[in-house]
């Protein structure tokens, strides 16, 4: 008996211990939370490092980049820089930035931010030449080739890291140097890899430099707390030049990658924001309440099949082309997709400068079963007849395979062709498709930064780019194709450069049908009413002018 | 008995070894790299990423370096010898050993959690199954076995969390830190591993219940409860305690799919996500833990049948 009731005492004094401990760290900001979710383990904070949307996502709330993008018109807008200007030859671009952005630090022991020095311009060249240092290994590096002698030294042909086009003129005006005129160079000066970054904290951390404790940042928001795979835990940082119009004071994230759970987190009031699962969307769609918080935002991707150009009946344009013309794209998104996506026209999507996207003068290839089944007949093919095998290949998802059966079924429909479905998982997929692509592939592409010249130039250039469709570099419609996206990347003026994208646009998408662009993405998102919100079509929520309000 | 365990601690040796050179073989075979990915890199970034990790090196070079049998590119001797399991590739500020630090503990409560209730359950249904044969307990408990056994946790993980946080709201829906982040997927994991243990209970003491030996314990007078308890019982743990070492070793090690339902940070989701990304040295090091947990508990079992059957010595 005495045994029993001594061990209730020992367990009501853990008990009691426990809840105080949990109430000890929980302290720090006041004000009101959000939770949110980040979907997954964010596999880097590392500016230099990051390449996925949750990654980019920590960093831009952890770190200032000179610009930043307009959450409604995507323009260039300043961040650390406050202005800026290019030379005449276009090549040198200056930013002049503020003197009140400070480097801060968490403090675990007391639980304070701690203010460090201020964020200057030789922070700005050392982050960038850090991305370009082929020591540091960074993924998204080639971002970054447009940067005088950037391509040289990170490929190791030069080790002189400071030939690198960047430097800082004076404490707050850093100067870049590029290897040919770019006009949308101002985005990429504001992108992640671009940003400052803490040179004492990295060579003191190394790698682990971007753990709490060690990390030092400047953005709107603090890391207080990373514990892997579980959840992030973010507050204001009191020492942020915009603190006073910050309002939510602290950001829990948790890693949830089910979609059904953090749905059902969020039914349970657990999250304040959400995806919405595929499966529950005609529910959440006939549900009064969950309708009304549900909004439907574009996300700057295109999902697209590629044709092997040089793969018998997909080396004959005409054949691309009745492919094309053959899926029924509207009906995919209403039937299978279920999230107002739009049917794609172009390989750029709407809100990238320069994609002909939503102008109405593009037609594009559009469904058109008569004309498809036309277009196959002139090839030689009439009903399909003398086709050789035809296969088209996913990577394994059912997402993925849902839609391919769709478009195996329209093609059968519409063209009489029968057309196998085949599928690899994901890494051997993308060597498969690098290396030697099916007749027919799927891919995706998303926007790094919003202009053409990160889609049709970086991922169709028949030499610079991948060239996973096999377009032959040799042919004219190559040739003129290559024309066009270096002509628009050197020219500065937004009216010729549209003019030459437009052109691009029409090349790869219609008169040589290199793909068949299929639809542009949207994000279906559950927002709770208390929360004010703006939405980030490049990733990377402005959490910091987001508010909470009557929870 | 202590030289058997010597020496099955020995043969650990070769096992661990001709486990590493498969997997290493395997991870290597399979076409595709860490660093490929929809944005394809151009092949100069591509060999700074592969010199950074030494996958330029030949590839019996690789293993050695691995397993800390020679210098890595950088000089040093760092290798499973060492007890250090390598960076992980897709989680560059970290270390396979800071994973296993930070996600074997979760795994192993919630396995241990399972565990327990997987035995709890399933031993007193096989039991009351046996007992009472073709009796309705009998036809309950079986019943009940086969759904443990046939509904997969896929299944029974949405549905707790319907009835238990949605519906009553007495749990939270996932995550991981209290309590009561426990309760259902320890219960989604154990009910299944119950069903299995309960049959094989069941069956077990079916056939000990009709030795020569318990008659003669009944017929000494002994009461049920000892006869049963005691006697019947004991022996017919056995097959039971055969399941229950890979059972631990499997639990312990973290369950994927029970990890993505309820988020929880376990190692489960690092035997599947290491492999989809060819994070090579993560999928080692999740392999050779497993057989080392596998190996482990084989012989803790083995151990406990000598402890159960007087019969069984190891010489």
């Amino acid at each position: 008996m005495l045994r029993k009731k001594s061990l209730f005492a020992v367990l009501a004094v853990l008990m009691a211990l426990a809840i105080v401990l949990s109430g000890c760290a929980k302290g720090g900001a006041t004000g009101p939370e959000i939770n949110m979710n980040l979907n997954t383990e964010p596999p880097t904070a590392d500016p230099s490092l990051a390449t996925d949307t949750t990654s980019v996502q920590v960093d831009e709330l952890l770190f200032l980049g000179l610009t930043d993008f307009d959450d409604q018109t995507l323009d260039v807008i300043p961040e650390l820089a406050t202005e800026w200007s290019v030379s005449a030859d276009g090549l040198e671009w200056t930013f002049k930035m503020r003197d009140d952005a400070f480097w801060v630090r968490y403090n675990p022991e007391n639980g304070k931010v701690e203010k460090l020095d201020k964020v200057t311009a030789h922070d700005v060249a050392y982050g960038v030449k850090r991305t370009i240092d082929p020591n540091t290994a960074s993924d998204y590096a080639y971002v970054d080739y447009i940067i005088k002698n950037a391509y040289a030294v990170n490929t190791g042909e030069s080790t002189d890291l400071d030939s690198v086009g960047v430097e800082a003129v004076d404490d707050f005006t850093v100067k870049f140097t590029l290897e040919q005129p770019a006009g949308y160079f101002p985005g990429i000066a504001g992108m992640w890899i671009n940003r400052p970054q803490p040179r004492e904290a990295i060579e003191t951390f190394g790698e682990k430099w971007t753990e709490p404790g060690n990390i030092v940042t400047n953005g709107s928001y603090v890391m207080t707390e990373w514990a892997h795979e579980s959840h992030m835990t973010m507050i204001k940082n009191p020492h942020h030049f915009d603190a006073k119009d910050v309002q939510i004071a602290k950001i829990n994230w948790a890693m949830v990658v089910e979609e059904s759970t953090a749905f059902a987190m969020y039914e349970n009031g657990e999250l304040d924001v959400a995806n919405a699962p595929l499966a529950d969307i005609d529910r959440i769609k006939a549900d009064a309440t969950l309708s009304s918080e549900l909004y439907i935002a574009p996300d700057l991707c295109t999902y697209y099949y590629g044709f092997n150009n040089t793969k018998p009946p997909f080396d004959n344009k005409l054949v691309r082309q009745a492919f094309s013309a053959a899926i029924d794209r509207q009906k995919l998104i209403d039937t299978v997709l279920k999230g107002e996506q739009k049917v794609a026209k172009t390989f750029a999507c709407p809100g990238i400068f320069g994609s002909p996207a939503e102008d109405p003068a593009f037609e594009g290839i559009t469904f058109d079963p008569a004309k498809a089944k036309q277009l196959l007949a002139d090839a030689g093919y009439p009903n399909g007849e003398g086709l050789p095998e035809i296969t088209l290949m996913i990577n394994t998802s059912e997402g993925h395979q849902k839609i391919a059966e769709f478009i195996q079924a329209s093609w059968k429909e519409n063209l009489g062709v029968e057309v196998q479905v085949a599928n690899q998982e994901w890494a051997v997929y993308l060597k498969t498709v690098h290396e030697d692509s099916p007749q027919v592939y799927r891919m995706g592409w998303c926007a790094d930064y919003p202009d053409e010249n990160n889609w049709v130039a970086e991922v169709f250039h028949p030499i610079k780019g991948s060239n996973e469709p096999k377009w032959d570099p040799e042919s004219d419609s190559a040739k003129r194709f290559m024309q066009l996206v270096e002509d628009a990347a050197l020219s500065s003026d937004p009216e010729e450069r549209a003019r030459l994208y437009y052109e691009a646009e029409q090349i790869l998408t219609v008169d040589e049908a290199v793909i068949a662009p299929i639809y542009y993405y949207t994000r279906v998102v559950l927002t709770k009413p208390y929360v004010n919100r703006t939405y980030a079509p490049l990733g990377g929520e402005h959490i910091d002018k987001w508010s909470v309000e009557g929870k | 008995m202590s030289r058997f365990i010597i020496r099955r601690l020995i043969w650990t040796i070769p096992v661990i070894l001709f486990i590493s050179i498969v997997t290493f073989l395997l991870v290597h075979a399979v076409p595709g790299g860490p660093f490929d990915t929809e944005k394809p890199r151009p092949a100069e970034i591509q060999a700074n990423l592969m010199k950074h990790y030494g996958l330029d090196q030949p590839l019996w070079k690789q293993y050695t370096d691995y397993m800390g049998f020679t210098r890595n590119p950088s000089g040093d001797y760092a290798g499973i010898l060492q007890w250090d399991f390598g960076p992980s590739i897709t989680q560059r500020s970290r270390t396979v050993n800071e994973i296993f630090a930070a996600h074997l503990p979760v795994s192993a409560t919630l396995g241990v959690a399972a565990l327990l209730i997987a035995v709890g359950v399933g031993v007193p249904l096989g039991i009351i199954a046996s007992l009472k044969q073709n009796s309705a307990w009998d036809y309950l408990s079986m019943a009940l076995a086969i759904v443990g056994v046939s509904v997969p946790s896929i299944v029974i993980g949405p549905i707790l969390i319907l009835v238990f946080a949605l519906t009553l709201g007495w749990l939270p829906v996932a995550g991981w830190g209290s309590f009561k982040h426990i309760l259902m997927p320890s219960l989604a994991l154990g009910l299944s591993s119950s069903a299995i243990i309960a049959r094989l209970t069941r069956a077990s003491m079916l056939q000990v219940i009709r030795e020569d030996y318990i008659r003669t314990a009944r017929a000494k007078g002994l009461s049920e409860k000892v006869v049963i308890v005691r006697h019947a019982l004991k022996n017919a743990f056995i097959p039971v305690a055969t399941v229950l070492g890979p059972m631990f070793a499997a639990l312990v090690t973290g369950t994927f799919v029970i990890e993505q339902i309820f988020a929880i940070p376990g190692l489960g989701k690092y035997f599947i996500s290491s492999i989809t990304n060819r994070d090579y040295s993560v999928v080692m090091g999740t392999t050779l833990l497993y057989a080392l947990f596998l190996v482990a508990s084989n012989l803790f079992v083995d151990v406990t049948y000598a402890f159960l059957d007087p019969r069984i010595q190891f010489e």
